[in-house]
């Protein structure tokens, strides 16, 4: 509703007088004058819908200028035939497009006589026409000054606004804009703005709009603006906010600096709720890496009391697989490859955890009786896991590709960002977590796990073989190391060492949650997560450490099992 | 441990008391070239530290997988003595603290000035961190693995800590730049030799030490909370107190070895404080033998010794050597190589049984 009132009112009353001024007016630089007379052009075309199709004066008239020649008296003459053009596919503003980039280029030709040239490749086009032709010998490419550059990206960006069929092409066009907002022809967002159909190119264009109001002569428009700008609330609108506050010219009017601080107060107040959300969405990623790191680790030493020190390089491993299946599906499904991560998880899954049942055949099962002695021989596994790895694969970080569905992120509140790659470990986390409860509470392989962790001899007694238990248990954990790995693979570095950093963190989970406790592992990770990113923006990431060490430390003493332990006979 | 000196004792000590001869001779006459006498008394630092460990692992069953964190902080402590020292002489302020602003040594490192509070320091501050955490921890009945990981835990946030240049001890590049070392030039042969032969000597005495407490009251009490502790504590003794006691020792044993090694190389850095170090202490400890202080030397002059060695021949092999060599004394020779003589007597026995009843013995098993 308000859109079309735009388009049928304000429109040439903004377009109209912005021609007439600067052209005729004010001391003219040349190519500056020429944007804005290129933007006059496109803001008024499509809206005045009178007049023949004549395209050959304004274009000769541009091209006259963009060479240099008479730039005052050409421009000052061109004001009307422009606002008098009609253009209503933008095919003068794609004309005008080209002619830029070819300017930009320096593949402009001009030749006396107000000829022009644009080579195109090994071709030769007229400027004016765009058909081939032959530029005579004496013409000469003008280079544009670094100033006028900066005027020529905001004109490209104000004519792809208007031409670029593609929203994130025009997308990008309204944040250009938004970066050199200064002598944009306030106008021209505005009719932008009613013409464009796209969300989030509107809610940009809305900010331009506002920026442009903010300038405006007019009280009334002022606060129209700013108030329009308090939507926005994020940390780059609270600047400029502040910037206009300590303006004291600027708030010369009462009313102005109170709209101000008011705007202000909204948009800081959001920004802290935003930061606040932010804070507990990095709390929950974290505490969910966290999670999928200790929770192998937890079934694993609640099963067996053994603490495998390779289940970092189980993470690694889980990467690396990760990285196999991307590069597999490079060689034979180039079409699929976007979906690798999906694609890769059963098969880490079962590579890490048949790793991990291999291994706790060969080295761990020989060692139940001596906990101390498996410290040693994880260790040595993991030593051996990481040099494969890196023999194999080199020390450098593993280049992944990241699918579309996992870049960017969406802003919810102030500057809080929703990223996709965090979104989808914490999404992997939560399926864990229920894939794991599930697995444990509803299969004859969970109820033997659990009939074992509470009481081995027992267990044994009514049949269940407890070693087949055993070595399906470190499988399995093994494997949700594994898939921690693939998780892990768009948020963290994938290299040989990845692993080492995670033993020490996941131990720390297991200890405060409670041995052999899924949900107790689950709230561990949440709370370690949250301390460790709440605290390091006061006190720095080491501090964090230091301080969940020692509160655990302290934990242990009035509640050595763990927040939740598990029930049982130890 | 039954008696305090068995033959395999016997020897260790007597070859230490050789190398203690030996090393000045050899040193001093140049017969052994400065690198060889510093490499040596690196080694048997590192042996200093896995007797330890051994004492407290091998003696009452804890496993430490933190003692980076006492010797390193042994060797903090002496290379402040030593800055302080070389600041005397040369009258130049450190390089960490001219790069963090200051006009000068905090005050607080005044004690550094004494040769003695140093000592005194190395002897008490590790003892009293090891005490303060041992408390807790043994109080609340940590033990086993649990323990060993937070001890891993708690020297891999000490790292984190040093790794900080405003932590004040120099951060990730450490302290360096001694000038003297007991009067004699840092780097010097004669520093080396004094320093080797210094090294040896606290080996060889702490050895006879360790032997004869092991082999005390003291001792059969620890083996007996290694064996059992519920049941001791059934008896009517403080488990908590015992294994305070010797997990205090242990830790200003530690510091003393970090004492003794820092000076031999020059520098010191956080990266001793790598949870990695301190497991690879306890490598050395298993692959050696646990329980009698003589696995601790012979498994921490093997390991390093291989290691310097295929360090410049096949450096990429040395991990996978290294992880091997884990596994397969810790599979094969439960208690390290001075299990061997032992195993081979068994296997030698099984061996001489004809086929049919050996492989009747095995599915027996």
């Amino acid at each position: 509703m308000r859109r079309t009132g735009a388009t049928s009112t304000g429109l040439p009353v903004l377009g109209l007088p912005m021609l007439g001024l600067p052209v005729l007016g004010l001391p003219v630089l040349g190519l500056p004058v020429l944007c804005l007379l290129v933007l006059g052009l496109l803001v008024l075309g499509p809206l005045t819908c009178a007049g023949a199709h004549a395209a050959s004066p304004p274009r000769a008239a541009i091209l006259a200028s963009l060479c240099g020649e008479g730039t005052r008296a050409v421009l000052g003459g061109l004001g009307e035939t422009l606002a008098a053009t009609p253009d209503e596919s933008a095919s003068e503003a794609r004309w005008a497009q080209r002619v830029l980039q070819a300017f930009s280029g320096h593949a402009l030709q001009c030749a006396p006589g107000d000829q022009a040239f644009l080579s195109d490749g090994d071709r030769t086009l007229d400027a004016v026409t765009l058909q081939p032709a032959r530029a005579p010998d004496d013409s000469h490419a003008p280079l544009p000054s670094l100033r006028a550059r900066v005027a020529l990206a905001q004109t490209q960006a104000a004519l792809a606004l208007v031409a670029a069929r593609d929203p994130a092409e025009r997308l990008a066009a309204a944040r250009t804009l938004a970066d050199h907002a200064g002598g944009l022809p306030p106008g021209l967002p505005a009719a932008a703005l009613a013409r464009e159909h796209d969300p989030r190119v509107a809610a940009a264009l809305r900010v331009l709009v506002a920026e442009a109001g903010l300038h405006a002569p007019q009280v009334g428009l002022r606060l129209a603006a700013i108030a329009a700008l308090r939507q926005d609330a994020s940390s780059a609108t609270a600047q400029r906010l502040a910037a206009l506050r300590a303006d004291t010219a600027y708030v010369r009017d009462p009313r102005i600096a109170t709209a101000l601080d008011r705007a202000l107060a909204h948009v800081r107040f959001w920004l802290r709720v935003g930061d606040g959300l932010a804070l507990l969405y990095n709390g929950v990623s974290a505490g969910s890496v966290l999670f999928m790191s200790a929770v192998g680790l937890a079934i694993i030493f609640g099963l067996m009391g053994v603490i495998n020190l390779a289940q970092g390089e189980f993470i690694m491993l889980g990467a690396y697989v990760t990285y196999c299946v991307q590069e597999a599906l490079r060689l034979v499904a180039p079409a699929w490859l976007d979906w690798y991560p999906l694609l890769a998880i059963p098969v880490v899954f079962t590579v890490t955890g048949a790793a991990g049942m291999v291994i706790e055949r060969v080295v761990i099962c020989h060692l139940y009786r001596r906990p101390l002695m498996t410290l040693l021989a994880t260790w040595a596994i993991s030593l051996l896991l990481t040099n494969l790895v890196r023999v194999i694969f080199g020390t450098q970080n593993l280049r992944f590709q990241t699918p579309w569905y996992l870049t960017g992120g969406v802003r919810v509140v102030g500057d809080f960002l929703i990223t996709t790659n965090h979104l989808f470990a914490i999404a992997f986390a939560v399926a864990a977590f229920v894939a794991s409860l599930a697995l444990l509470r509803l299969t004859p392989l969970g109820l033997f796990i659990r009939a074992t962790t509470q009481n081995r001899g027992m267990a044994g007694c009514v049949g269940i073989a407890t070693r087949r238990i055993d070595m399906a248990a470190f499988g399995f954990g093994a494997g949700l190391a594994g898939l921690a790995g693939l998780a892990l693979s768009p948020i963290y570095n994938v290299n040989p060492t990845m692993g080492t950093g995670f033993i020490i963190d996941s131990f720390m989970v297991v200890v405060l949650g409670g041995v052999g406790s899924l949900l107790g592992t689950a709230l561990a990770a949440l709370g370690i997560g949250l301390v460790d990113v709440g605290i390091e923006p006061f006190y720095g990431a080491v501090a964090a450490k230091v301080i969940a060490l020692l509160l655990i430390i302290v934990l242990i003493q009035w509640r050595p099992q763990g927040l939740i332990a598990a029930r049982g006979r130890r | 441990m039954r008696r305090a000196f068995d033959p395999i004792a016997l020897t260790c000590a007597s070859l230490l008391v050789l190398l203690l001869v030996l090393l000045p001779a050899l040193g001093l006459s140049g017969a052994l070239p400065i690198y060889g006498v510093n490499l040596l008394g690196q080694i048997l630092c590192f042996a200093l530290l896995a007797m330890s460990v051994d004492l407290m692992w091998g003696g009452a069953g804890v496993l430490s997988l933190g003692h980076g964190l006492f010797f390193a902080f042994g060797g903090y402590l002496c290379a402040m003595h030593l800055l302080r020292t070389a600041y005397a002489a040369t009258h130049t302020l450190p390089d960490f603290l001219q790069f963090m602003g200051a006009s000068g040594f905090p005050r607080w490192w005044g004690f550094a000035d004494s040769a003695l509070l140093t000592l005194l320091a190395v002897l008490l501050l590790p003892a009293l961190l090891a005490f303060l955490f041992g408390y807790v921890s043994f109080r609340s009945r940590v033990n086993g693995v649990y323990f060993s990981i937070i001890t891993q835990a708690l020297t891999y946030s000490a790292m984190l800590l040093m790794f900080r240049n405003d932590t004040g001890f120099g951060g990730n590049n450490g302290m360096t730049g001694f000038h003297a070392v007991a009067g004699l030039p840092a780097g010097s042969l004669r520093a080396a030799v004094l320093l080797a032969t210094l090294s040896a000597a606290t080996v060889l005495l702490v050895l006879i030490g360790g032997r004869l407490v092991l082999a005390s009251r003291f001792g059969r009490l620890l083996a007996a909370i290694r064996d059992d502790e519920p049941r001791l504590r059934f008896l009517g003794y403080d488990t908590l107190w015992l294994k305070l006691a010797a997990w205090c020792a242990s830790a200003a044993l530690a510091a003393v070895a970090g004492m003794l090694y820092v000076p031999q190389v020059g520098i010191i850095n956080p990266g001793l404080l790598d949870p990695s170090v301190s497991l690879e202490v306890a490598v050395w400890v298993a692959i050696g033998g646990r329980g009698g202080l003589c696995g601790a030397i012979l498994g921490a002059a093997l390991i390093n010794v291989l290691q310097f060695w295929l360090a410049s021949a096949a450096p990429t092999l040395w991990p996978f050597v290294l992880s091997l060599l884990v596994l397969l004394v810790v599979l094969v020779l439960p208690n390290g190589l001075l299990d061997l003589r032992n195993r081979s007597r068994a296997w030698m026995d099984e061996l001489a049984q004809p086929l049919p009843a050996r492989l009747r013995g095995r599915s027996a098993r």
